[in-house]
């Protein structure tokens, strides 16, 4: 079994009963294998389809824990339980609980370091008092409003309030959580928030897949949240050096926020400065100033200087990348889609209304990327499969979106791996409308392919 | 991927039942045990297939059973009824299985532990009937038409569930309007099996519900039997755990029942 992985949690999800006998046949060694090569931030159990479970049950997942976190540093645990199964979870482990329980997912992505939507209100209540404070320290650092209640009673007076609170946290347990540096998106600026002793190991809590894909799809700017920073050692001085000479490669930035060198020698600084790392104080020193923001590359791709040119490998691959496009299009709608025209030029969209975008980058033997532009309701209607329901909820569509183009790179991947092109494929990225595509690719030469279904049009624009 | 057209000429290769299942059907039917076995072993495969059957451990028989007669006696109406079921539907199962790591023992193994474990439930519940019994005959038909739907599309199948939690039983029905556990109906039909028969299948989907509460009744115990049956580890490495996705709250009510009577602890 396979975990499904969306926005940096991949979710295992056995169904029926667990038990000592068939619990390890849920998870092979490849499976366990393939997990700790994830690259996902959390990698959790749900056990919303599991009726009935046993600790030897449990235990295959546990063992599969230990190695994932020993691996890549994940938070790991299980979701998606009730009250009695939670207390049963607990029994089980008592002393022994070193991984952690989420209510659900919804709670578990609060505490995800990839974690999407910030400032939630979220009202929180755990038996344990120190359960409660490193709840709430968690979820204040990634952004949240949490409002701790101290007894039960209280918890409950303050959850009848209708739409009060974001989410409501009950029944959750953090165990050792994830050691990764969290990451966070905003605008086109990414920002790494660091801690404590900066040593040797940053280098296996960074995570640099995520770091190169997020350069592989046009972000510039990387800002290190390093307000909690006490002090940096000679091994992360050459960490950060070695990392700003390799984004440098693309134009990229990197800047630290609020670190200061009172116990770090202010020799560092000036190394670090040599390598092209930037320094500011305050975090609205860069996000509040948009000249400098322009300047640094976070809103535009204009400032790319190397702009490179799509070449004769891709274009001699075209045809896999329509392919891999309208093959996709079919399985998820039945339907036939049609190449309408091409052209080799700037991205061209007629009419910018009502349209969104999603986005892939692939690297490896070639590299470039793959851009989908849909109105939005035929964006629905590609996605009706996945959504399965009728919704105007535009997260939940560019969502989807992001997994149909998730969809068309693995199609991309297994195609060019037949002719002996072998490619990763970086995190798909969605744009809510065509100017924050255009951002990214208004300047950029590639192939523009008008493709429809069923009468209803999108375009394909590959480019590098 | 799969289209309603693929489904429609899936169903139209479906054989009609051959003379010696109905008359053998129809004799079981009437009680006429003797009779039944003379007509059913002038089928060779549904000799050998009952022969495997009533030999495997589950039966506990110490020497073997050869003869059909003999084989009708101990399984008796109800049961010889089922196992000519379970016989039909084996005759839709592939040569070579691809989407599910199945093969023909496997797959009868399912059949039998489905089979036994639902007779433990009918006395149970205190349910005689021999239309009832054979219903659970129709249950792996699910499997074997979602291997012949999309065995041809596993990369497919694969590159989608990598990216969304969905099961083919969901799959089939948003994109066809139709889902597996019509299309058994539907085999159903063609077999003339009595309507009841499908009616708990379609129930023991657990996306719908039956409207008469006894068959719905069924349809829950079906459902939670088919999970439980596919925990065990032969058909968790055959990929069979999450074909169709296990509606936890639809048999929330039963579950006690259900583990007393399995003994689970």
């Amino acid at each position: 079994m396979r975990a499904v992985v969306k926005d940096g949690m991949g979710i295992f999800t056995p169904q029926g009963f667990l038990d000592g006998n068939n619990s390890a046949s849920f998870l092979s060694i490849e499976d366990i294998e393939a997990t700790t090569k994830l690259n996902a931030d959390m990698i959790l159990v749900s056990l919303k389809k599991v009726v009935f479970f046993n600790r030897n049950g449990l235990d295959a997942f546990v063992k599969m824990f230990m190695r994932v976190r020993s691996a890549s540093h994940a938070t790991v645990g299980f979701c998606d339980y009730n009250e009695k199964k939670f207390k049963a979870i607990g029994n089980f482990y008592k002393d022994d609980l070193n991984f952690s329980l989420f209510l659900t997912q919804e709670v578990a992505s609060l505490f995800a370091s990839s974690f999407k939507n910030q400032s939630k209100n979220v009202l929180l209540y755990s038996e344990d008092k120190s359960q409660r404070a490193a709840m709430a320290i968690e979820l204040h650092d990634n952004g949240h409003n949490p409002i701790i209640t101290q007894t039960y009673e209280e918890f409950q007076e303050k959850a009848k309030a209708e739409n009060a609170y974001d989410v409501i946290i009950e029944n959750t347990y953090l165990g050792q959580m994830g050691q990764q540096v969290a990451t966070r998106v905003t605008g086109n600026a990414i920002i790494y928030t660091v801690s404590s002793f900066l040593d040797t190991e940053i280098g296996s809590t960074f995570n640099i897949a995520y770091h190169n894909n997020s350069l592989n799809v046009g972000f510039r700017l990387f800002i290190f949240d390093a307000y909690k920073v006490v002090s940096m050692n000679v091994h992360a001085l050459n960490f950060f050096s070695k990392l700003a000479s390799s984004s440098a490669e693309y134009n990229a930035t990197i800047c630290f926020v609020g670190m200061t060198f009172e116990k770090t020698p202010i020799e560092f600084k000036e190394t670090l400065e040599d390598s092209g790392i930037m320094f500011f104080e305050q975090m609205d020193d860069i996000l509040q100033n948009k000249e400098l923001l322009n300047e640094l590359g976070a809103s535009s791709a204009a400032s790319v200087k190397n702009k490179r040119a799509i070449n004769k490998v891709m274009v001699t691959e075209l045809p896999n990348f329509i392919d891999a496009t309208v093959a996709t299009i079919e399985m998820m709608t039945n339907s036939q889609a049609i190449k309408e025209a091409a052209k080799v030029d700037k991205i061209e969209i007629s009419d910018k209304e009502n349209k969104i975008a999603s986005s892939i980058g692939f690297y490896g033997d070639m590299d470039g990327m793959v851009m989908l532009v849909f109105p939005v309701e035929i964006a629905k209607k590609a996605c009706e499969l996945l959504i399965g329901e009728e919704t105007d909820d535009i997260e939940m569509i560019l969502d989807t979106l992001a997994e149909l183009v998730n969809i068309v790179g693995g199609k991309v991947k297994t195609l060019l791996s037949e002719q002996g092109i072998n490619v990763d494929i970086t995190l798909p990225r969605t744009y809510p409308n065509v100017d924050a595509l255009l951002e990214i690719a208004q300047d950029k030469k590639g192939v523009q392919v008008d493709l429809s279904f069923s009468g209803d049009n999108f375009l394909f624009f590959l480019t590098r | 991927m799969i289209t309603k057209d693929k489904i429609d000429t899936y169903i139209e290769k479906i054989p009609p039942s051959s003379k010696v299942l109905q008359v053998t059907i129809k004799l079981l039917n009437d009680g006429e045990l003797a009779k039944a076995a003379q007509i059913a072993s002038q089928d060779l495969a549904l000799s050998a297939y009952l022969k495997d059957l009533v030999n495997k451990p589950i039966y506990g028989f110490k020497t073997e059973v050869k003869d059909i007669n003999q084989i009708f006696g101990i399984l008796g109406v109800a049961k010889s009824q089922q196992t000519v079921y379970n016989y039909m539907i084996t005759l839709l199962s592939p040569a070579k299985w691809k989407l599910f790591q199945l093969n023909k023992t496997s797959f009868s193994n399912l059949q039998a532990e489905l089979s036994a474990s639902w007779q433990k439930i009918l006395k149970h519940l205190h349910t005689e009937d021999k239309e009832l019994e054979s219903a659970i005959a129709l249950l792996p038909a699910s499997i074997i038409v979602s291997e012949a739907l999309f065995s041809e599309k596993i990369e497919d199948v694969n590159l989608l569930r990598s990216v969304h939690s969905i099961d083919l039983n969901t799959i089939l029905q948003r994109l066809c309007n139709v889902d597996l556990f019509d299309i058994c109906e539907q085999i159903a039909n063609k077999w003339e099996m009595s309507p009841e028969i499908a009616q708990i299948v379609q129930a023991a989907s657990g996306v719908k519900p039956s409207e008469d509460e006894k068959l719905n009744m069924l349809g829950k115990w079906m459902h939670l039997l088919l999970f439980y049956t596919l925990s065990q580890p032969a058909y968790i490495e055959a990929e069979l755990n999450d074909f169709i996705e296990f509606q936890i709250e639809y048999v929330g009510d039963i579950y006690d029942d259900f583990a007393m009577l399995m003994e689970i602890s």
